[in-house]
């Protein structure tokens, strides 16, 4: 089994790397992708059985070349002339393998390769959700069927989304190739909104009933570890994997044993993981202060705050909404106004969060989701007011698309009705608790990012 | 065969009145009759569908198909969830009473056509 795992961790590596080579040599991006995963099947089909090659880059290079040959073949003749160029040994020799171990050093040609190859896979002219299939498949190395697994949608769904993607890519005439400032610092933002959105999916989607899912959270953390590793010196790049580190760091105590919604508060800190901050931790204070401070960066010197606190009472709230004063005007939209109000609250108490939200009433951005009612019902319930904060929270219920959210804004409205004999969960929790759903909220401009919600009135 | 048994909008207004412990129990069954049809690979499908109050219904209006806010049918009698189970109908009517005994709100149980000629 653990071998079984090295052996993923090694392709999963190796795949940007495979590919990015292929495609250098042969061009045709489409072709070489198909080619690599079929590479990478037959790897995962016989190194286990057999043993991992001395050379597993150029093995799979090797294959994906006779897989890519094959397919001209079967195409037509027309290509004969490109395929010599393939085949030709003398022209293009295979470089030695410079990743044997996962983790490793990536020579020049390599690096560039593998973020040229994450630079096509998130190209604007690909919609977020193809953006999401294309990286996690060509850069992430996933199967069709895993990724279909982790989306619940059928493998033929995200068959058909890969192959309509390859084909805009080649209609749009991109390069396979890094693009020049300044479009670069565009095109880079892209690619860390698609690592965000892909962790985002795996993050809020990842309680309920446990199913077979594969990991999307982390899928997206590797993913942001190895953009982190080609560019050090990107300060928005760090602070994208230290946010994802110190928000996924509280997965364990997100959700209780039936899947219910564990807020913020309420969560046994002790069930965080150590070691995940302290990286976290080590990645943001290695970078705070190297470069233009961004929204990731911030976001993630929140959740350390968080990490941080020892209690929920003993969370430095103050500080918590310097950062997110400071968000507002790096980053200004509803939904860091919205976590900014429980931070407000926190501090300034409840009205002062309400009147803010009041602000939020008229923005058409907050029309669809159910966060605002939310956050208001738990201020409500703060200043005492059941019956409207019951009355949120039922809205809130109406509006969410997210089954533990329901359950969990329903409790709430419901414990409001039959008032329990007031235990140990008093007003100063449940309000903190507001925290625990601002924490999952998102700051990217564009509604709430989920990739896979068909779009209403779209004709 | 393959049976669909639905669940209706009226049972989130149904519940509203109930304390927090009769909440939770319910979305416990739930999730609990959800894991097992899974698990013994009864359940086909299974969704719930967001609150009917969201919904859009698109009417040949003027000519044209035009969108409007609201579910088609009464809220109470608009669809809130399924499971569609590869069982026989009393199995079938077994799950859906299991969830109707704790709920007390009707649900629905129909058998989906068959896709190939019946012999």
């Amino acid at each position: 089994m653990n071998g079984q795992h090295r052996i993923e961790d090694l392709l999963r590596e190796l795949a940007p790397q495979v590919l990015a080579a292929l495609v250098r040599r042969c061009g045709q991006f489409d072709a070489c992708e198909d080619a690599v995963q079929e590479a990478l099947l037959a790897a995962t089909l016989q190194w286990p059985a057999e043993e991992v090659p001395d050379r597993p880059r150029s093995w799979l290079l090797t294959v994906a070349s006779r897989a890519l040959v094959d397919a001209w073949r079967a195409d037509s003749a027309r290509r004969r002339r490109e395929t010599a160029a393939a085949l030709d040994p003398t022209g293009h020799a295979p470089a030695a393998d410079p990743t044997l171990v996962p983790g490793g050093g990536l020579a020049g040609a390599d690096r560039d390769g593998t973020l040229a190859l994450l630079f096509l896979c998130c190209h604007p002219a690909l919609s977020p959700p193809s953006q999401l299939a294309l990286t996690l498949r060509a850069a992430g190395g996933l199967a069709t069927a895993h990724i279909a697994a982790a989306f619940l949608v059928p493998e033929a769904t995200i068959a058909k989304r890969i192959a309509r993607a390859k084909q805009r890519i080649r209609a749009a005439g991109a390069r396979f190739e890094l693009p020049a400032q300044p479009q670069r610092t565009e095109r880079l933002g892209v690619v860390l909104h698609v690592l965000y959105l892909i962790f985002n999916e795996g993050y809020t989607t990842s309680s309920g009933p446990a199913l077979q899912r594969p990991d999307l959270t982390t899928e997206a953390i590797r993913l942001a570890r190895l953009l982190h590793r080609l560019l050090p010196g990107e300060a928005e790049a760090a602070g994208l994997l230290a946010l994802m580190l110190l928000t996924d760091a509280r997965r364990a105590a997100r959700t209780g044993a039936d899947g219910r919604i564990v807020p913020l508060a309420d969560q046994r800190r002790d069930l965080w993981d150590r070691a995940a901050i302290a990286e976290g931790q080590a990645i943001l204070t290695g970078t705070l202060g190297t470069g233009p401070v961004g929204p990731y960066q911030l976001q993630a010197a929140i959740a350390a705050l968080h990490d941080e606190a020892p209690t929920a009472e003993a969370t430095d709230w103050p500080q918590i909404l310097a950062l997110y004063d400071v968000l507002t005007t790096v980053a200004p939209g509803p939904v860091v106004t919205l976590s900014r109000a429980v931070a407000l609250a926190m501090v300034h108490g409840p009205t002062a969060g309400l009147a803010l939200l009041g602000t939020l009433d008229s923005d058409d951005r907050m029309a669809h989701t159910h966060r605002l009612e939310a956050v208001r019902a738990h201020l409500l319930e703060q200043t005492g007011d059941t019956t409207a904060a019951r009355r949120c929270y039922l809205q809130a219920a109406t509006m969410t698309a997210s089954l533990p959210e329901q359950r969990y804004l329903e409790l709430r409205a419901a414990r409001l009705h039959h008032p329990a004999p007031p235990a140990s969960s008093g007003a100063e929790l449940s309000f903190a608790a507001a925290g625990g759903l601002v924490e999952r909220g998102r700051i990217t401009a564009g509604g709430d990012g989920r990739p896979s919600r068909p779009c209403h009135r779209r004709w | 065969m393959k049976y669909m048994i639905m669940m209706f909008g009226g049972l989130g207004a149904a519940t509203q009145d109930r304390s927090a412990e009769w909440i939770a129990g319910m979305h416990e069954l739930l999730m609990k009759l959800d894991t097992e049809l899974k698990e013994s690979g009864e359940c086909v499908a299974s969704d719930a569908l967001a609150d009917p109050s969201q919904a859009k219904t698109v009417r040949f209006t003027n000519g044209a198909p035009v969108p409007t806010d609201g579910p088609f049918a009464e809220v109470k009698e608009s669809l809130a969830g399924y499971w569609i189970v590869d069982a026989d109908e009393d199995r079938a009517l077994q799950i859906a009473s299991r969830v109707v005994g704790y709920t007390e709100y009707p649900m629905e149980v129909r058998r989906i056509m068959d896709h190939s000629a019946q012999p």
